[in-house]
């Protein structure tokens, strides 16, 4: 690796959301620590610096690209929703450590059936009617998400193997009615979307509380001043 | 993939095509099916737990395709290819190679790409003789192949499904039952479940809508169920008929007027998956164990003992063998017969052969009709470990 390539890596890269209230949120808690964060080139750039901080690179992303930065090691730190995080990277545990908990951004990634299955409450319910569902309309419960590897995992420790995911980038709620799925895993933060479509929450099924949280990669290449440029960025938070 | 040089690949090449010169001989016919298969039929079979254990990816069209995780599946596909029942006699065998995600990492004991010499035997009535010649034939390739010191395990899932039959419960128990038979841990709380309150309401079905359901008049309950949609301003969403909600609420009413399951016979189940012994003792075991009880799976036990029988007269020594009752429980797929060929050195873990019978795939894989199949397969990298010791 060149020279520059040896500046790059011992600069902290922090990635922040690129956009909407998490953005907004994001950079007020900073804002509130004392962590000025200020965009660098034109104000539309997606780079940027903390005010104070020499070595450290603020770049805004995309919340999923974060998780993303995170699992590569491309950001040694980052801010992204667990949801992300549990979702993209299969080793998350190992890859990333969960630092904080940043009190916004919450959503709960929940299993919602049509309300009309009087006959359903829990994941124990759909289990035992699955297979009765296969025989009469000859296909598997269709599953519409966003969330495959969530749904997948979370299905599999409830014991239930009999659907099939169908992906859903985007109104997932509105599948059911519109026939292209059974049910759905998405997130909700009221339930109100969720009840004007029809669906309902079962008893067990909250897949996860997920907040925005401040999110360290443990694959990032850390040195002794990247790791002394976090420290001193957590205590600003912590306090 | 163990071969790291195309001297290691090519000791593994001769092995294999010793073990298919043996199948071959017997009169199974080589198959070489495609390692790129539609996910798809995977998907139907295994369920979407594929997506965890296998690798499963998106062509250029969209076509959601995976690595095969085993030549089973597609040596069945290929079958009903060309015979689109599916219940023409067939015997087949191939080698090649099969994926799995390792998710703890792969590693020399478990790859993640392996390689499989086995056979298949599709469409053949009498399904003792079938099984006996399908272990006899994978003892047979061991041996040729140079394996000296196994050990066989063996279980028959054919005993339980008899054992749920005779015993004494509403049908939609021994489907539950069957149903959760894979799943230890949720069919010892549904045993228990059932022999304490087998009437667990579904959380947010009124009392009073229940109440007023009758399983003998079905008509007039879809009516009730209908109107208190009605009355609560729910809407019907998706894809599942009021007619098929109101008859699981009539079963859920069906379960509040039932006797509870009675705790001696669950018990006897139970114990019946407890029971491991070498294989010639454990039918006479069973057989006690039963009689006991009053439950007769005679037929079933008669064909186990034929099946141990037909073995020993094709030279399997089962009289070392052991039997386990829950053995076959985390595949799926399986229905009657299943065996395991372990060596020491690899551990229980590693078994260096397996196979089983499957009744159910070929018509899961798009056959008209359930087709009598068993088959078996080679690990041909760690047959290779075992016989150079």
């Amino acid at each position: 690796m060149g020279k520059e390539g040896e500046a790059l890596t011992t600069r902290l890269q922090i990635a922040l959301p690129s956009k909407g209230r998490l953005m907004e949120q994001t950079l007020e808690l900073f804002r509130e620590s004392g962590l000025n964060v200020r965009k660098t080139g034109n104000e539309r750039g997606y780079r940027g610096e903390i005010e104070g901080f020499a070595n450290v690179d603020v770049a805004f992303v995309s919340a999923s690209e974060i998780a993303a930065n995170l699992k590569s090691g491309k950001a040694h730190l980052g801010v992204t929703g667990e949801d992300l995080v549990r979702e993209r990277i299969s080793d998350w545990k190992t890859r990333v450590e969960l630092l904080k908990p940043l009190g916004f951004g919450f959503a709960d990634v929940v299993v919602a059936v049509p309300q009309c299955w009087l006959d359903v409450s829990t994941m124990a319910d759909l289990d035992e009617i699955a297979g009765g569902f296969r025989e009469s309309h000859g296909r598997w419960f269709r599953v519409a998400t966003k969330y495959v590897n969530l749904t997948r995992r979370f299905f599999s420790a409830k014991g239930f193997t009999d659907y099939r995911i169908v992906e859903s980038l985007g109104a997932t709620e509105g599948t059911p009615a519109a026939g292209s799925a059974d049910l759905i895993v998405d997130i909700t933060s009221t339930g109100t979307t969720l009840r004007a479509n029809g669906l309902k929450i079962l008893d067990d099924g909250v897949i996860l509380k997920s907040q925005a949280n401040f999110v360290a990669s443990n694959v990032a290449q850390w040195t002794p001043s990247t790791r002394q440029a976090q420290n001193e960025i957590m205590a600003r938070l912590e306090a | 993939m163990v071969a790291e040089t195309a001297r290691e690949f090519e000791a593994l090449e001769e092995q294999a095509r010793t073990l298919l010169g043996v199948f071959i001989k017997a009169g199974h016919e080589a198959v070489a099916p495609a390692v790129i298969q539609p996910a798809d039929v995977y998907l139907d079979v295994i369920g979407e737990s594929l997506r965890g254990r296998s690798y499963v990816f998106l062509d250029p069209d969209g076509d959601e395709l995976c690595l095969r995780p085993d030549l089973t599946v597609p040596t069945c596909r290929l079958h009903i290819e060309r015979h689109r029942n599916g219940d023409r006699p067939a015997k087949y065998c191939y080698n090649g190679t099969a994926f799995r995600f390792q998710p703890v990492g792969a590693g020399a004991a478990h790859p993640r790409e392996f390689r499989q010499a086995g056979i298949e035997s599709f469409g053949i009535a009498d399904r003792e003789k079938a099984d006996a010649a399908t272990l006899a034939l994978v003892f047979e390739g061991l041996r040729t192949a140079g394996l000296k010191d196994f050990k066989l395990r063996i279980g028959d899932l054919g005993l339980f499904r008899a054992l749920l039959e005779a015993a004494d419960m509403p049908a939609r128990w021994r489907q539950r039952l069957m149903h959760q038979f894979w799943r230890p841990d949720a069919f010892r709380t549904e045993l228990m479940r059932l022999t304490q309150s087998p009437a667990d309401t579904p959380g947010g079905v009124p009392n009073e809508l229940l109440a007023q359901l009758d399983p003998e008049k079905p008509d007039e309950a879809v009516q009730l169920v209908s109107n208190y949609l009605d009355s609560e301003d729910i809407e019907i969403v998706g894809a599942r008929t009021v007619g098929e909600v109101t008859d699981n609420l009539l079963m859920v009413v069906a379960d509040q007027r039932a006797e509870p399951l009675s705790p001696r016979t669950a018990a006897l189940i139970s114990s019946y998956i407890g029971v491991t012994a070498p294989a010639r003792a454990a039918g006479a075991r069973l057989k006690d164990l039963m009689g006991s009880e009053g439950v007769d799976i005679s037929d079933a036990l008669d064909a186990y003992h034929r099946r141990l029988q037909l073995l020993t007269e094709a030279g399997v020594d089962v009289v070392h063998a052991d039997f386990s009752a829950e053995f076959g429980r985390t595949l799926e797929y399986y229905t009657g017969f299943v065996f395991e060929v372990i060596v020491p050195m690899l551990g229980e873990a590693s078994p260096v052969a397996g196979g089983g019978r499957y009744d159910k795939l070929i018509r899961m894989c798009g056959a008209p009709h359930d087709v009598p199949a068993v088959g078996g397969a080679v690990h041909t990298e760690r047959l290779l470990a075992a016989v150079r010791g």
